[in-house]
């Protein structure tokens, strides 16, 4: 189903990692919200709704809203928050800007590291029956996940590997400042190797988006155009699901796609950023949007076709695997593609990136996906 | 110049309802050692752990099934950090699929030395063959189980 209006981002800001010591968590959502706001031109006036996302474990808050409303301009103002994944208060902004009541949308997400053990916080997503017994975090998913991965293709553990020192390199050159090359810190989880993952660092990242009509009476020139956009859903329990393949993931790119108006997706897209908390996730992620399948990932990656310089640059910016801002990873990913669409991306900016993929992925081995297509034609979305 | 920081730690217990289907579940392992799933009446699938209706369907799920004790290995981990309320890593746990189920349930793997995880992942591969055991003193929990090759 189309969107009834033409959205655009037509700002944003990226902090990730934030500068841990020096500020509270008021102070860092008023200066990315401020960030994102002068990007796109606008001061908190223009805006006329925000959406939220956070995870109020991670926070050590209950309800993100009373946190951020003081900070990102709430007070006074529409604000909604939810705590289910950061790309989906990109969704939510998206939506509400399509329902003709609002113009412009404030997006803002962040990702702490104050809480003891981020993993203990996880499993409180567990429901406590069944689940909640067992050492069931994000990365557990993600090994778990791994390991249906290799039993479907052995050779996915080489591919990994070069996929891991990919996004490595990659991240390296895009935030020298900032990525990573560190192990995680603690241990691996079986079959996932302790340097594949980077360890969890405080992010945050903000993004405006606008109504066609905005974009015109404001003269915008240089804006990245919501092309499509998918989201969907696995069965909550793993148990119930294949993890070996990513079916949610094909509904939101078949959705994103037919909106966007891509029948060809790897030829048709400039660059891809991926959340990709482990390179086995990366290469579901790969035959989920339809760039490679199971069959050809050998070839694919090997060729270097996702490589930079490659046909599809996946990742430019490094990925989660070099800098991890744990819960909102998913919505820099679409701020990255968006500012890979501007000519905004810094270091990494690609040559001619017209149209770009935004993947988002979160709960447990990849349960929520979403994909966003942005492109600098506006063609798309609104049929 | 100095920067502050405020610890804090908050204590709070839940106690949640299990429900009938839960209950039972758990009783039946805690009393007589055996392992039932919930059928959907809709699909015929045999849903482990078991639900008292279908996320699929929607349909309330209508007989108890007993599943087990065999089954294969879905998909497995090997964990080597340590977490609040469990024992002390290593350990193993994963998704069985028991023999009579359609959907796996979660468990910890015992009987493998994961002092060498390439060695210990051999043994746990997916499509192995494991055995459900069950502890002397059970307390009706998914600690009262693990599985085992066999």
């Amino acid at each position: 189903m189309a969107l009834n209006r033409r959205i655009a981002v037509i700002g944003s800001a990226i902090m990730a990692p934030a500068a841990a010591q020096n500020q509270s968590l008021e102070e860092l959502l008023y200066d990315i919200a401020q960030a994102a706001m002068k990007d796109a031109g606008l001061t908190a006036d223009g805006i006329d709704g925000i959406v939220v996302a956070s995870n109020d474990q991670f926070d050590g808050r209950a309800i993100s809203v009373m946190a951020a409303s003081g900070s990102v301009g709430g007070v006074d103002r529409d604000i909604l928050s939810t705590p289910s994944a950061s790309e989906h208060a990109f969704v939510m902004g998206v939506l509400r800007v399509a329902s003709g009541q609002y113009e412009t949308q404030l997006i803002v997400s962040w990702s702490p590291v104050e809480a003891s053990s981020l993993s203990e916080a996880q499993r409180l997503g567990a429901d406590p029956y069944f689940h909640r017994a067992l050492p069931l975090d994000e990365l557990s998913g993600a090994a778990l996940q791994a390991s249906a991965v290799l039993a479907a293709r052995p050779e996915a553990i080489d591919l990994a590997a070069r996929l891991s020192a990919r996004n490595k390199a990659n991240g390296r050159r895009a935030y020298p400042e900032a990525a990573t090359s560190e192990a995680i810190g603690t241990k691996p989880r079986w079959p996932i190797a302790a340097d594949m993952v980077a360890p969890p660092v405080l992010g945050a990242v903000a993004i405006v988006i606008a109504s066609e009509d905005h974009v015109a009476k404001n003269g915008l020139k240089n804006v990245a155009w919501v092309r499509g956009m998918g989201w969907a859903t696995e069965a909550g329990f793993l148990g119930d699901r294949d993890l070996a393949i990513a079916p949610a993931l094909e509904e939101a790119a078949r959705r994103a796609y037919a909106e966007a108006g891509l029948s060809d997706p790897r030829n048709e897209l400039d660059v891809v950023e991926l959340t990709d908390v482990s390179p086995y996730q990366e290469l579901l992620a790969y035959e989920g949007l339809g760039l490679s399948g199971k069959q050809t990932w050998k070839d694919d990656v090997l060729s270097g076709v996702f490589d930079p310089g490659g046909s599809l640059p996946v990742n430019p910016s490094g990925g989660v695997a070099a800098i991890n801002p744990v819960f909102c990873t998913g919505l820099i990913r679409i701020a990255e593609a968006a500012r890979q669409v501007q000519g905004k991306a810094g270091r990494h900016q690609l040559d001619n990136a017209q149209t770009a993929l935004g993947h988002a992925a979160s709960g447990f081995a990849m349960m929520y996906q979403t994909v966003l297509v942005l492109g600098e034609n506006k063609d798309g979305a609104a049929a | 110049m100095e920067l502050l920081k405020r610890r804090e730690a908050w204590n709070i217990t839940y106690t949640h309802a299990l429900g009938e289907t839960a209950s039972w579940f758990f009783v039946q392992i805690r009393d007589n050692a055996r392992i039932y799933g919930r059928r959907c009446g809709k699909t015929g699938r045999v849903l482990v752990p078991p639900r008292a209706f279908s996320d699929q369907t929607l349909e309330p799920t209508t007989d108890w099934v007993e599943v087990g004790p065999g089954g294969r290995i879905e998909t497995f981990t090997i964990v080597y950090e340590e977490f609040q309320n469990l024992p002390p890593p290593p350990y193993a746990f994963g998704y069985v699929m028991l023999d009579g189920a359609d959907t796996a349930i979660g468990g910890f793997f015992k009987g493998v030395d994961l002092a060498e995880p390439a060695k210990a992942a051999e043994q746990l591969k997916v499509g192995t063959r494991v055995i459900t055991k069950f502890a002397e003193q059970r307390k009706g929990d998914m600690l009262d189980f693990w599985f085992e090759r066999g």
